[in-house]
């Protein structure tokens, strides 16, 4: 509240009276300190403060480095499916079902899916568009946001060209791995479309697949009743003569020096285009 | 009214993680995202479904015998779960979706907190933790999810560091705390602003307990103690081959 006017000079009264006492107060310390007859006394407090006097602030210990922005460019995201959930058409609780997921792939690793984009119901409840492990292959569905967990990014990409017989590993846009492949035959053909890297498999005892097989969401579209489902997968050999060639049921065989040094730079969730 | 049609200046309740029980205002954010109302929300965090956890995946240091290191490690563990909240949110496209004002104060937040953790990490070395595991659950992917639990948790983040800055010592780091406490001070009212609440709640802020701050986080599920399992060792695969 602003004081009246009145209230305002008597304020001002009193503080100019404080001061002068002050004042006369501090005159007649130092007449008294002129006293031989009275023991000097220590400097009364200033009122003024010498700011020269103060110390410098103390240095932080740290200082964070200039904020950058984020850099998006090339990077994917996936989220592993936490509850058996119906995949749907579209955002919506009365969508037809297009495929339904399970929380574990056939090798017992936990089953993930490819998040594409997001949108809330009317209800708003939340759902999310996943690239599906599924048949007809490239599908894409509907899941509730509640049923999957925390999303997990990759920065890789893989491009495996059949007719080339060739894959090629980027990160960031920047290819940083190629190698020759075996590819499916003219009966059993590597499906083309847009996948992802489901799981990664070692110490296994079958050297038919070398020491390493990622799986794949791909899926042979001719090899249907293949134990666990004929997904496809990308993985070493014991025959590496046969590289580069049509040799495979579908899936997509590197020699085993490259099957390990692609282990060591494609995480799992990595997307892959099969052209 | 603002850009966003919002009312600015209203007088909210405290809205931090701490108060949870109390106000319920991110969990039902949280709800919300997933459709489900805040009792039903609830029921399946008591079941166990929501992976409590604190923040470092491990009981907070005793009040009293907490060290320098473990104080710099818990702020990590802080830094690392908003660094991963805000990077998340402009990663799934939620920032792109909101207006100039709100993208700005998204991305300069998120800026901030990816270069705390870098600093932290920098400073601790060997001794920092690993970043654990999060799943907003939503929360990052619409943007009145993402502005209200921004809001709670730089409003946590302030009382966290209010409460451990007077036990730094060493006064170098002392003062490198102080640079934080003020920088987070600053976010929260920033949040606060742009949610619609006043930018100052209180007179004076109040500092949380560790336990406090823990028990908070682990309310919300944020962190995640079920790590996807994607790699399998000794199992043969099933691939055509």
């Amino acid at each position: 509240m602003t004081p009246r006017p009145k209230q305002r000079r008597r304020r001002i009264r009193a503080f100019v009276v404080a001061a002068a006492a002050t004042g006369i107060a501090a005159a007649g310390v130092a007449a008294l300190a002129d006293s031989p007859a009275v023991a000097p006394s220590p400097p009364p407090p200033r009122a003024d403060v010498d700011a020269q006097a103060l110390p410098d602030p103390v240095a932080p210990a740290f200082t964070p480095p200039k904020p950058r922005s984020l850099r998006s460019d090339g990077v994917a995201t996936w989220a592993p499916v936490r509850r058996t959930v119906p995949a749907r058409l579209r955002p919506e609780v009365a969508a037809p079902v297009v495929a339904t997921l399970m929380t574990k792939t056939p090798e017992e690793t936990d089953n993930i899916v490819l998040v594409q984009g997001r949108e809330a119901d009317q209800d708003g409840r939340l759902w999310v568009k996943v690239r599906i492990p599924a048949l007809p292959n490239n599908v894409t569905a509907w899941v509730e946001r509640s049923a999957l967990g925390g999303y997990t990014v990759v920065r890789t990409r893989l491009e495996i060209d059949v007719e080339a017989m060739t894959l090629t590993l980027y990160r960031a846009g920047r290819a940083i791995f190629e190698a020759p492949v075996g590819v499916g035959t003219a009966a059993w053909p590597t499906p083309k479309g847009d996948f992802y890297v489901r799981n990664k498999l070692t110490r296994f005892a079958s050297p038919f697949y070398g020491p390493v097989a990622f799986g794949t969401s791909a899926r042979s579209r001719v090899l249907t009743d293949w134990p666990g489902g004929g997904f496809v997968g990308i993985h070493g050999t014991n025959a590496p003569e046969l590289l580069p060639g049509r040799v495979s049921h579908g899936c997509v065989r590197l020699r085993n020096d490259d099957i390990v040094r692609l282990a060591e730079l494609m995480p799992v969730g990595t997307p892959v285009t099969i052209t | 009214m603002n850009g966003c049609g919002e009312r600015e200046e209203r007088i909210e309740p405290e809205l931090t993680l701490g108060e949870l029980d109390r106000d319920g205002a991110l969990t039902e954010a949280i709800a919300e995202t997933h459709g489900e109302s805040r009792a039903e929300f609830l029921r399946k965090l008591a079941l166990g479904s929501g992976a409590l956890v604190g923040v470092l995946a491990a009981p907070p240091p005793a009040e009293a015998q907490v060290s320098e290191v473990a104080i710099l490690n818990y702020g990590l563990g802080f830094e690392y779960l908003q660094s991963t909240f805000y990077t998340e949110t402009e990663r799934v496209g939620t920032v792109a979706r909101m207006d100039e004002r709100r993208a700005t104060w998204a991305r300069t937040l998120g800026a901030h907190e990816r270069a705390h953790v870098a600093i932290l990490r920098q400073v601790l070395g060997e001794r920092a933790i690993k970043k654990p595991s999060f799943n907003f659950g939503g929360a990052t992917e619409t943007p009145n999810s993402f502005t209200r639990t921004a809001v709670a948790m730089e409003d946590l983040t302030v009382a966290l560091l209010t409460g451990q800055t007077p036990r730094v010592r060493t006064p170098a780091l002392l003062a490198a705390f102080f640079t934080l406490l003020t920088v987070e001070a600053r976010h929260a009212a920033w949040a606060r602003r742009i949610a619609g609440f006043q930018p100052v709640g209180a007179p004076l802020d109040q500092p949380k307990t560790l336990a406090q701050v823990d028990r908070a986080v682990a309310s919300t599920g944020f962190v995640s103690t079920l790590l996807p399992r994607t790699t399998a060792a000794g199992r043969s695969p099933r691939f055509t081959g």
